[in-house]
C-alpha cells in the first residue's frame, strides 16, 4: 500500500506541478492599482489634457471601450470636433463633463447605455482632466483650474492615475537630425530606415516620391486615419502621441525628409 | 461535531449587530498584517480551502439523496449502502467546512477589520440567519447519517429520505446567503457610492445584486461536478487499497458513478458560466472587458487547457472501462478517431485569440494574428471545438452503456440508424455554424454560438430517448466485470479529481480578481499594499497551495474512512451486475 500511497502522492503533485508551470510560463500580466497623482490648484489646460490622457487609458480604463468600435463611440481624435453639438444648450465642456457623469442622460443612437458614471472610479479634478483631453481631440481646451472645485485639486485628492498612457514630456527640442529624431521618437521600433529598425510598419525609406507631405504629417499625428495597404494586421498599433512629443519644427523636419525633401 | 458547533459560534459572535460594527469601523485599523504570506495570501488560502469543503459537503448530498431514491424506488440494496458511504465522508468533511469557515472569519476580522465591519453592518441580519442554518444542516446531517440503518424500512425510510432533501434545502440556501456577500463586492447595487453610510444600504439590494443568482446557478452545478470528482478519487483510493474482488468490485461502480456525475454535470456547467458571464457584462463592460480580453485573457487558455485535460481523462476512463465488458470490442477501433477529435478539438480551444508578444515577434509572424493559428484562436473556432469534444464524450458514454447490451425491438435496426442521424445531423449544425461565423460580424457570430449549443443538446436528448426505449428488455452479451479494471485507470480518477479542484481554484481568481483593487467594485477601494491583482503564475502557485493543502486534508478523511469500516461482503458482486450499469 505504501507503493500506491506514494503513487498517489507523486500523481496529485505532479499534476499540480504541471498546471503551475504552464501558468508560470504564458505571458504574466498583472493588474497595478493605479499610481496616485497631484493635480495643482493652478494647473494649465493643457497640463490637464496631459493627465487626462494618462486617465483615458489608465484609471479610467476608456480605452476598453471606446475604440472598439462596436461598444461606444471612438472618441479619439473626434471628440473635440462633436461635443458643442451633441445637445442642444449644451456647450463642449458641459456636454462631455455630464457625459462622464450622467451618461444615462443621453446616448448616442446606435448605442446602448452602458457607461458608468465615472464619479465611481474619478475624482473631481480627474474628471475634468478627462473633459479637457477629450476636448483637445480636434477642438479647443476651455476646461481650466477654475472648474475644478478646490477640495478635489491638490495633493489631498483621492486622484488616481493609470499607469498607462504614453504622452511624454517630448524630445529635446535641440534635435534637428530628421535620423535622430525619427531614432529618439522610437519610429524605428516598427519601422525601418535602411538597414535599421523593425519591418513591422511601412519601411520609412520608401515613401519619398511616393506620399506627399500632407499624408504623411496627417499619418505621425493620426495613425488611425488610414492604413497603409499590406499592413492590415497592424493597423490600430502605432500610438497617437507624436504630436505631442514633437515640436511643429520636428514634426516637419521629419515630414519632409521622409517625403523626400531633403 | 463539536468543531462544527464551534465554527458556528464563532460567526454568531462574529456577525455583530450593526451598531457595534458601526463603532468597530471607525476605530479599526484598515488592514492587519500576516507573518511570511502576508494578509493577502492568508486571505486567499482560508476562502479558498474552505470553498472547496464547501463545495464538497453541498455536492455530494445532492446525489447521495438521488442514490438513495434509486434504491428505494426500486434501486436495490446496493445503491442505499453506496448513498449511506457518500454520506459518511460529509460527517468528517463537515467538521473541516466549518475550522476553515470560523479561520476565514477569524482573518478577516483580524486582517481586514475595517472591511469586515463595513460587510457586517450590512449583511448582519443574513449572518444570523446563515448561522441558524448552519445549526440546522449539520443536525439534519448527523440525524441523517446516525439514523440510516435506524430508519430503513417503510415510512420510517421515507422520512429519512425526507431528511437527505432537507439537508439539501438547508445546505442550498446557506450558500445562497454565502453568495450574497461575494457577489456584493463584484456588483455591489447601482445607487451605492464611496460615501454610502453601510446602515443605510437595504439588505435586500444588497443581497439581490446583478450575479448573485448566476452565482447560485453555477456553483450549485459545480458543486455537483467538484463533489462526483471528489467521491471518484474516494473510490479511486479505496479500489487500490482494496483486499477483497467483491471491495474492489464495489468501489469500482462508485468510481464510475463519481465519474458519470462528475462529467454529466461538467457538460452542463458551460452553460451556467455563459448566463454568469452575460450578467456580468450586463453590470459593467468593463468589468466583462477585463475579464475577457485585459489582464486575464490568458486566463482562459489556462482553463481550456485544463477542460480539455478533464474531457481526455474522463473519456480515457471510460475506454478502459471498456475494457472489462464483454462486447465492448466492436467499438474499440472508434476510440483513436475519438481520441483524434479530443485532441484537436483541445488544442483549438487552447489557441490564444491575440498573442502578447514585442514588436520585433510581431513583425516576425506578420501580425497580431499568427497567420494561420490566428485563425483557430477565434470564437467560431473555439466555439465548435468544445462542441465536438462534448459531442464526442457522449458518444464515449453511449458505447460505454451499449457495449454489452443488444436491443431486441423489432425498430432497433431504425433506432440505431435515428441515433447516428441525430448525431451526423448534430455535427452538421456545429461545423456549419462554425465555418459561417467567419464570415459575419461579431454579433451576428455570437448569436450562432445559440444555434450549436441547441444543436448539440437536443442531439444529446434526443439520442438517451431513444436509447432507454430501445434498450428495454435487452440481451445481455455478458455480465460487466466490475472490480477488473487495471490501477491505472483509479490513477486517472485522480488526475480527474485534482483538475477539477485545481479549475475550481482558478475560476475562483477570475471571479474574484476582476475586482481588481477594489473590495466593492467601485464603491470600497483596497488600499492595502497588497491591493494589485497577481499575474497568473503567481496566482497559479497560489492556487496549487490551496489544492495541495486540502487534498492533504481530504487525504486524511479517507484514511478515516477506511478505518471506519470493518471489511464487509460488499453489496456489489464481483461477478454479476448487468444492473449497475
Amino acid at each position: 500500500m505504501l507503493r500506491t500511497n506514494l503513487t498517489i502522492l507523486f500523481i496529485v503533485i505532479g499534476t499540480l506541478a504541471v498546471y503551475t508551470a504552464v501558468a508560470n510560463m504564458i505571458p504574466q500580466v498583472a493588474s497595478e492599482v493605479p499610481e496616485a497623482t497631484t493635480i495643482s490648484a493652478d494647473v494649465t489646460p493643457e497640463e490637464l489634457a496631459a493627465i487626462g490622457e494618462e486617465l483615458y487609458a489608465g484609471a479610467g480604463d476608456c480605452a476598453v471601450c471606446h475604440g472598439l468600435g462596436t461598444r461606444a463611440p471612438d472618441l479619439v481624435g473626434v471628440s473635440g470636433t462633436t461635443c458643442a453639438t451633441r445637445r442642444d444648450g449644451l456647450g463642449c465642456k458641459e456636454y462631455l463633463y455630464e457625459s462622464l457623469t450622467e451618461p444615462g442622460v443621453f446616448v448616442i443612437d446606435g448605442f446602448q447605455p452602458i457607461m458608468p458614471d465615472m464619479r465611481r472610479i474619478l475624482s473631481e479634478a480627474e474628471i475634468w482632466a478627462l473633459v479637457a483631453f477629450l476636448q483637445n481631440q480636434g477642438g479647443e481646451i476651455t476646461v481650466t483650474a477654475a472648474d475644478i472645485p478646490p477640495e478635489s485639486a491638490g495633493g489631498g485628492a483621492a486622484a488616481a492615475a493609470g499607469t498607462g498612457g504614453a504622452s511624454g514630456p517630448g524630445i529635446d527640442t535641440a534635435v534637428t537630425d530628421p535620423v535622430e529624431l525619427l531614432r529618439a521618437s522610437t519610429c524605428l521600433a516598427c519601422h525601418q530606415l535602411g538597414e535599421e529598425g523593425v519591418a513591422l510598419g511601412p519601411r520609412l525609406d520608401e515613401m519619398a516620391g511616393r506620399l506627399d507631405p500632407e499624408y504623411i504629417r496627417r499619418s505621425i499625428l493620426l495613425p488611425n486615419a488610414d492604413t497603409a495597404g499590406g499592413f492590415e494586421a497592424v493597423a490600430g498599433t502605432m500610438p497617437m502621441i507624436f504630436g505631442d512629443q514633437l515640436s511643429a519644427g520636428q514634426l516637419e523636419t521629419i515630414v519632409r525628409f521622409l517625403a523626400g525633401e531633403r | 461535531m463539536l468543531r462544527a458547533v464551534t465554527g458556528a459560534a464563532a460567526l454568531l459572535l462574529l456577525a455583530l449587530e450593526p451598531g457595534l460594527a458601526q463603532e468597530a469601523m471607525a476605530e479599526a485599523p484598515a488592514y492587519g498584517d500576516f507573518p511570511l504570506i502576508g494578509a493577502r495570501g492568508a486571505i486567499w488560502i482560508a476562502a479558498q480551502v474552505h470553498l472547496m469543503f464547501a463545495a464538497f459537503v453541498l455536492g455530494v448530498p445532492m446525489f447521495a439523496v438521488v442514490v438513495e431514491a434509486i434504491g428505494i424506488f426500486g434501486g436495490g440494496e446496493r445503491y442505499d449502502k453506496l448513498a449511506k458511504e457518500f454520506t459518511r465522508l460529509l460527517v468528517v468533511a463537515y467538521s473541516a467546512t466549518a475550522i476553515w469557515g470560523a479561520i476565514l472569519v477569524f482573518v478577516l476580522a483580524t486582517l481586514y477589520p475595517r472591511f469586515w465591519a463595513y460587510l457586517t453592518t450590512i449583511f448582519a441580519p443574513s449572518m444570523w440567519v446563515y448561522a441558524g442554518l448552519f445549526f440546522l444542516e449539520s443536525f439534519t446531517l448527523y440525524l441523517y447519517y446516525y439514523g440510516w440503518d435506524r430508519w430503513k424500512k417503510g415510512l420510517s425510510k421515507q422520512v429519512h429520505l425526507g431528511l437527505g432533501v432537507a439537508l439539501n434545502v438547508w445546505g442550498t440556501i446557506v450558500m445562497f446567503i454565502a453568495n450574497s456577500w461575494l457577489t456584493f463586492m463584484m456588483s455591489p447595487p447601482g445607487d451605492l457610492a464611496a460615501d454610502t453610510a453601510p446602515q443605510t444600504v437595504r439588505l435586500w439590494s444588497a443581497i439581490a445584486n446583478a450575479t448573485w443568482m448566476p452565482i447560485n446557478i453555477h456553483r450549485l452545478i459545480a458543486n455537483v461536478v467538484f463533489g462526483g470528482a471528489v467521491v471518484g478519487a474516494y473510490a479511486a483510493y479505496r479500489f487500490l487499497a482494496s483486499r477483497t474482488d467483491e471491495e474492489r468490485a464495489h468501489y469500482d461502480w462508485m468510481g464510475y458513478v463519481g465519474n458519470l456525475i462528475a462529467i454529466g454535470a461538467l457538460i452542463v456547467l458551460p452553460f451556467a458560466g455563459y448566463y454568469l458571464g452575460r450578467e456580468i457584462y450586463e453590470f459593467n463592460q468593463q468589468m466583462g472587458i477585463t475579464m475577457m480580453g485585459g489582464f486575464m485573457s490568458w486566463l482562459w487558455i489556462i482553463q481550456a487547457f485544463l477542460i480539455g485535460v478533464l474531457f481526455l481523462t474522463g473519456n480515457y476512463y471510460l475506454w478502459v472501462g471498456m475494457g472489462r465488458i464483454p462486447g465492448a470490442e466492436r467499438f474499440m477501433p472508434y476510440i483513436k478517431w475519438m481520441l483524434l477529435v479530443l485532441v484537436i478539438g483541445t488544442i483549438v480551444w487552447a489557441t490564444p485569440h491575440t498573442m502578447i508578444a514585442n514588436r520585433r515577434e510581431i513583425a516576425a509572424m506578420g501580425g497580431t494574428h499568427h497567420p494561420f493559428l490566428g485563425v483557430l484562436g477565434v470564437m467560431s473556432a473555439k466555439n465548435t471545438a468544445v462542441n465536438m469534444m462534448i459531442l464526442t464524450t457522449f458518444l464515449s458514454f453511449l458505447l460505454y452503456r451499449r457495449a454489452n447490451k443488444q436491443p431486441v425491438v423489432s425498430w432497433a435496426k431504425t433506432g440505431t440508424m435515428l441515433q447516428g442521424a441525430a448525431f451526423v445531423l448534430s455535427v452538421a449544425i456545429v461545423l456549419f455554424y462554425g465555418i459561417y461565423g467567419y464570415f459575419v460580424t461579431a454579433i451576428v457570430r455570437i448569436g450562432f454560438s445559440v444555434y450549436q449549443v441547441l444543436a448539440v443538446l437536443a442531439c444529446i436528448f434526443f439520442v438517451i430517448v431513444l436509447d432507454v426505449f430501445m434498450m428495454r428488455g435487452a440481451s445481455s452479451r455478458g455480465a460487466i466485470r466490475w472490480g477488473q479494471m487495471p490501477a491505472r485507470s483509479q490513477y486517472a480518477l485522480f488526475i480527474l479529481a485534482v483538475t477539477f479542484t485545481w479549475l475550481m481554484g482558478l475560476m475562483g481568481f477570475a471571479r474574484s480578481g476582476i475586482r481588481q483593487h477594489w473590495h466593492v467594485f467601485e464603491v470600497i477601494r483596497d488600499t492595502s499594499p497588497q491591493a494589485f491583482t497577481p499575474a497568473l503564475g503567481p496566482a497559479a502557485t497560489m492556487i496549487s497551495i490551496c489544492v495541495l493543502i486540502f487534498f492533504a486534508l481530504v487525504g486524511f478523511i479517507f484514511w478515516l474512512g477506511g478505518l471506519a469500516e470493518t471489511p464487509a461482503a460488499s453489496p456489489v458482486s464481483a461477478r454479476s451486475s448487468s444492473e449497475m450499469e
